[in-house]
């Protein structure tokens, strides 16, 4: 069983996960503010912590900074991000700090299971939400040249990815887009992966201030 | 009806000379308006030179109080007598500057000062009721004219004239007290002066104050807003969110959670949307209202600038399209709504059981005429595909070009 970490600052969330996952997941811990969370992550080293984007405590950064201090753990422990707010900057600052995925918080205990294994396998996990911020700040949408010629370009999509990006913003699992475009589960996930590192990695303009500046929900 | 008429109620009209008094006597009591003017004026004005005379001393005691009958009569009636009711676009108004007929009377006075100075009293006549005259003017400007809007403006200029010339008076006086040895007179002077000091500044001070509390109030309104929107956020949301968790997709519930989720969502965050009656609101709109309808939850997506397309059309295809998801499959429906500079798409896409879409009845209008027929008018195309795993229903829109090309 994947050993699992909640990280949220209300404890009838924390145990409502709890109880949602207890038969799939081995939950090793909770906890409730960024200090506890950073102690409990280098204590515990859990596979995936389940991080909420708001945090109270540590210096006010919320989720990203216990990813950010938590960055030397990185390689052995993976973070997934719950959000109830759906809003740019938080989900992306998230992203962008390290989390591997975001889910909200209204997704069914069986969702989680589902992307928790997804991230603990080194995977990428995105909603259709999170599909659609992609694509509009990558500037796809807006007829620029957004196809990346070369594989290492990290401010623009490939064709392929933005495909997949797309087939999940309208809603299609990962196995759906590969029957989709005729290619094999890994790939889907690869693409995915790939853009979550761009997501991550790039110095597009687009990211640091087109969250801010849309302050969309 | 018989012919005798009742008299008009004796009101004041809101649109007057001074104060109405005489408009209102001559409608109650039916005399022609000029004659009441003319006795009411005429006995008062005789009051006035009468009175006049006897204290520049041209003429011994004359009556003149017997003729200030007409004056307080006048005063009498307009103190007692109710104005007509206000109506919204008849502002009462006046006609007579009484601030600036004040104000004349005071310069009157102070001019006349040199005339009645050596009269003996310890003050000389005029510079009393000069004082008293400029004072009514700010009183006036400041109670009646700032409400009307024919001297509303003049409220300001009244307000430093009277000021000057209270301190006029007071310079005036403190030398005449100096050279005749007149403490007394010195005293009065101060006075003036502090009076004539507090009619240019009292105003502004006010003003400032009344600035300064309604800023304070409405930060500390929006703080407060800001206080109850974090704590909501943080128990509310999140309550809500687990409930949807916890009862599951679909189930009835969820739904009544959600759509509380959204209606708070939506007052929270209300003006920080940058979408206006457009695609976008539109179909975050319908999604809104068919997740009280129907136990689906539905998510709304949307890439480029959704927000400033207007089609009738579209959004009338794309409300049937989550009508049918919510109503037929329910669950989890996903719409993905993307504008580039060539076209628009809706995807509308359920995780219902699917249905054969040739093998729909030519009776049912739905997918044929609302989708179908709709995009194909207005120059687009409809795609439903389905199948076990769900439907899909894709709507695609041509974007007029833009003259001036790429931009």
């Amino acid at each position: 069983m994947i050993r699992v970490l909640i990280v949220d600052d209300h404890s009838i969330f924390r145990t409502g996960l709890r109880t949602d996952l207890g038969g799939e997941l081995d939950v090793v811990g909770e906890a409730g503010d960024v200090d506890a969370a950073v102690a409990a992550i280098a204590e515990l080293r859990p596979e995936v912590v389940l991080l909420d984007v708001h945090l109270p405590g540590g210096g006010g950064g919320g989720g990203a900074e216990v990813v950010r201090r938590s960055a030397a753990l990185l390689g052995e422990v993976r973070f997934l991000a719950l959000s109830v707010s759906d809003s740019a900057e938080d989900v992306v600052g998230v992203i962008r700090a390290g989390a591997r995925g975001y889910i909200t918080k209204a997704s069914s205990g069986a969702d989680v299971a589902a992307a928790v294994a997804t991230v603990a396998a080194g995977d990428a996990v995105f909603s259709p939400r999170l599909a659609g911020f992609v694509l509009d700040a990558f500037g796809t949408a807006a007829g620029a040249p957004a196809v990346a010629v070369a594989d290492d370009e990290l401010d623009r999509l490939s064709a392929r990815e933005q495909e997949v990006m797309r087939l999940i913003a309208r809603g299609y699992a990962y196995k759906e887009v590969a029957s989709h475009l005729y290619i094999s589960i890994k790939t889907v996930e690869t693409h995915v992966s790939a853009v979550l590192r761009k997501l991550q990695l790039s110095s597009r303009h687009e990211l640091t201030a087109w969250a801010l500046e849309r302050r969309l929900l | 009806m018989t012919a005798t008429h009742a008299r008009p109620p004796l009101l004041r009209p809101r649109d007057v000379v001074l104060a109405g008094v005489a408009a209102a006597l001559a409608n109650h009591l039916r005399i022609p308006l000029p004659l009441i003017r003319a006795v009411l004026a005429g006995g008062t004005v005789v009051a006035i030179l009468l009175g006049l005379a006897q204290a520049l001393r041209l003429s011994g005691p004359n009556g003149a109080f017997a003729w200030s009958a007409f004056a307080l009569l006048y005063l009498f009636l307009w103190a007692l007598v109710p104005r007509q009711p206000a109506t919204p676009d008849a502002p009462a108004t006046r006609t007579v500057p009484v601030a600036v007929v004040l104000l004349g009377g005071a310069t009157l006075l102070i001019g006349l000062l040199p005339v009645t100075w050596g009269f003996g009293t310890p003050l000389p006549f005029g510079a009393v009721e000069a004082a008293v005259l400029a004072s009514g003017a700010v009183v006036w400007g400041a109670a009646a004219d700032v409400r009307d809007p024919r001297w509303a403006s003049s409220v300001p200029v009244v307000r430093a004239v009277a000021a000057g010339l209270l301190l006029l008076l007071a310079v005036i006086l403190m030398g005449a007290a100096f050279i005749a040895g007149r403490p007394p007179v010195a005293v009065f002077a101060v006075v003036l002066a502090l009076l004539g000091g507090a009619a240019l500044v009292v105003p502004l001070v006010a003003t400032r104050w009344a600035a300064r509390s309604a800023e304070r109030a409405a930060h500390a309104r929006d703080e407060q807003r800001a206080e109850i929107a974090a704590h909501l956020h943080d128990s509310v949301l999140q309550t809500l969110a687990i409930i949807q968790n916890r009862a599951g997709a679909g189930s009835e519930v969820a739904r009544i959670a959600r759509a509380q989720e959204r209606e708070l969502r939506d007052w929270l965050f209300a003006g920080t949307d940058p979408f206006g009656a457009d695609l976008a609101t539109e179909l975050r709109t319908f999604a809104r209202e068919l997740e009280l309808e129907h136990a689906a939850r539905i998510e709304v997506v949307t890439v480029g600038d959704v927000g400033a397309i207007e089609s009738a059309a579209l959004a009338g295809a794309a409300r049937e399209a989550l009508v049918n998801a919510a109503r037929h499959a329910g669950g989890d429906v996903t719409v993905y709504a993307e504008a580039t500079p060539e076209q628009v798409e809706v995807f509308v896409r359920d995780r219902g059981e699917g249905f054969e879409v040739d093998a729909v009845p030519a009776g049912r209008l739905g997918i044929r005429e609302s989708i179908r027929g709709r995009m194909t008018r207005a120059g687009g195309s409809a795609v439903v595909s389905s199948g076990s795993d769900g439907t899909e229903v894709q709507l695609r829109l041509p974007r007029p070009v833009v003259g001036g090309g790429a931009s």
